[in-house]
């Protein structure tokens, strides 16, 4: 499946509401950043929007209108002090408690009730992840800076989607590092010198999830 | 009742509380968003009052329409859809404080400079490009969430083929976009 086809069927599935809560989270915080998927989400919508314009209906027996004329409070979130829809679950990014995982690669995983792992990655100036590939597929987000990898720059507000065959090795950007969310459905698998080393990391640290 | 009649009731609902333009805003759009939530498998009970729960917003939070934005039909479908997925967490015991998050979005994101005209031209040029059946497809698929299994069986075609329909439909789609 190409790239854009899996970004748009996750925009599309965000749209209606299919998706579970981490991918949702995910999902809406790269909404929040690219005007482009934003903008895709709203003809998604539209097109959801007609189709219960021009559905049939199913007769309401139990209220009349009288019965939702009520006057709630009414909370209006305001722009100013919102800076990403990750940062209203987790705070603001310079304040996360991040565990360190290896040199330069820094991790944190929001309570996040789901199947899909979601977490934040931090990556220091130039720091790289070692060559990996996915049991699944890994959803990348750039919050912040940008990484390369074999495929290409990423930058924030950018997404890369791999599936099993991709094996790539980020390298976070030379000035500014990279913080991303990321959204794993399976372990990764390593490659290279310390590959095994790494695996078995990851093998002991599935039994203290 | 075209779309832009549904827009014009709910801007009055907006700007003077008119209670005549909800009720015939409820009298069009209640028994839909009813057949919504049942053909999304909520039970009868569960669909009549996700129904009222929803029209409730639609009366109290209708300062946050925005008819620049979005058609009152979009707008009132993204609260049904926000209202199923809490229902749907809430019994499956998940997190459902994503609610913020959404609600965010559809008031209106800075970076998000499309207007409604440009997303109207869009949907008119998908829609004359896809077919009937393709439309079909997309709404048992997005609106009515039916697995890929559910919608073979129901077209009684096989499995292979509307995953390479949906896939088909997505492609041309992006060609469009």
């Amino acid at each position: 499946m190409n790239g854009t086809l899996v970004k748009n069927q996750l925009i599309f599935d965000f749209a209606s509401g299919s998706l579970g809560p981490a991918k949702s989270i995910f999902a809406s915080t790269y909404l929040y950043l690219n005007a482009k998927a934003s903008s895709l989400n709203r003809t998604f919508e539209g097109m959801l929007g007609d189709t219960l314009f021009e559905s049939k209906g199913s007769p309401v027996v139990n209220f009349n209108y009288k019965d939702c004329l009520v006057n709630r409070d009414i909370e209006i979130s305001s722009k100013s002090d919102f800076s990403s829809p990750i940062s209203k679950i987790v705070g603001p990014l310079e304040d996360i408690n991040w565990k360190q995982v290896y040199n330069g690669l820094s991790e944190f995983s929001p309570d996040i009730n789901d199947n899909d792992e979601l977490k934040l990655i931090k990556m220091d100036p130039g720091s790289s992840v070692p060559l990996h590939s996915h049991g699944g597929k890994e959803y990348i987000l750039v919050l912040n800076g940008s990484f390369c990898d074999e495929y290409g720059k990423y930058k924030t507000g950018d997404i890369q989607i791999n599936d099993q065959k991709i094996k790539h090795t980020p390298i976070a950007c030379k000035n500014e590092g990279c913080v991303c969310l990321t959204i794993t459905e399976k372990d990764v698998i390593f490659f290279g010198k310390y590959g095994s080393f790494l695996n078995l990391f990851t093998f002991i640290k599935s039994f203290f999830k | 009742m075209n779309k832009s009649e549904l827009s014009n009731l709910m801007v009055k609902i907006r700007d003077d509380r008119d209670e005549i333009a909800f009720s015939m805003l409820f009298d069009f759009i209640a028994p839909k968003l009813k057949a919504y939530f049942l053909q999304n498998r909520l039970s009868n009970e569960n669909a009549e009052e996700l129904t009222q729960e929803v029209l409730s917003i639609v009366w109290s939070k209708s300062s946050q329409y925005d008819h620049s934005k979005s058609a009152a039909s979009t707008w009132i479908y993204t609260i049904a859809r926000n209202k199923k997925i809490d229902l749907l967490r809430k019994k499956a015991n998940k997190n459902t404080s994503a609610d913020d998050i959404r609600e965010f979005l559809y008031l209106g994101n800075q970076s998000d400079k499309i207007n409604l005209s440009e997303i109207s031209d869009q949907i008119s040029k998908i829609n004359q490009e896809l077919s009937k059946d393709q439309r079909e497809i997309i709404k048992m698929n997005f609106f009515d969430n039916k697995s890929h299994k559910k919608i073979a069986e129901e077209l009684e075609i096989p499995l292979g083929t509307v995953k390479s329909r949906i896939r088909h439909i997505l492609i041309k789609m992006q060609r469009l976009l």
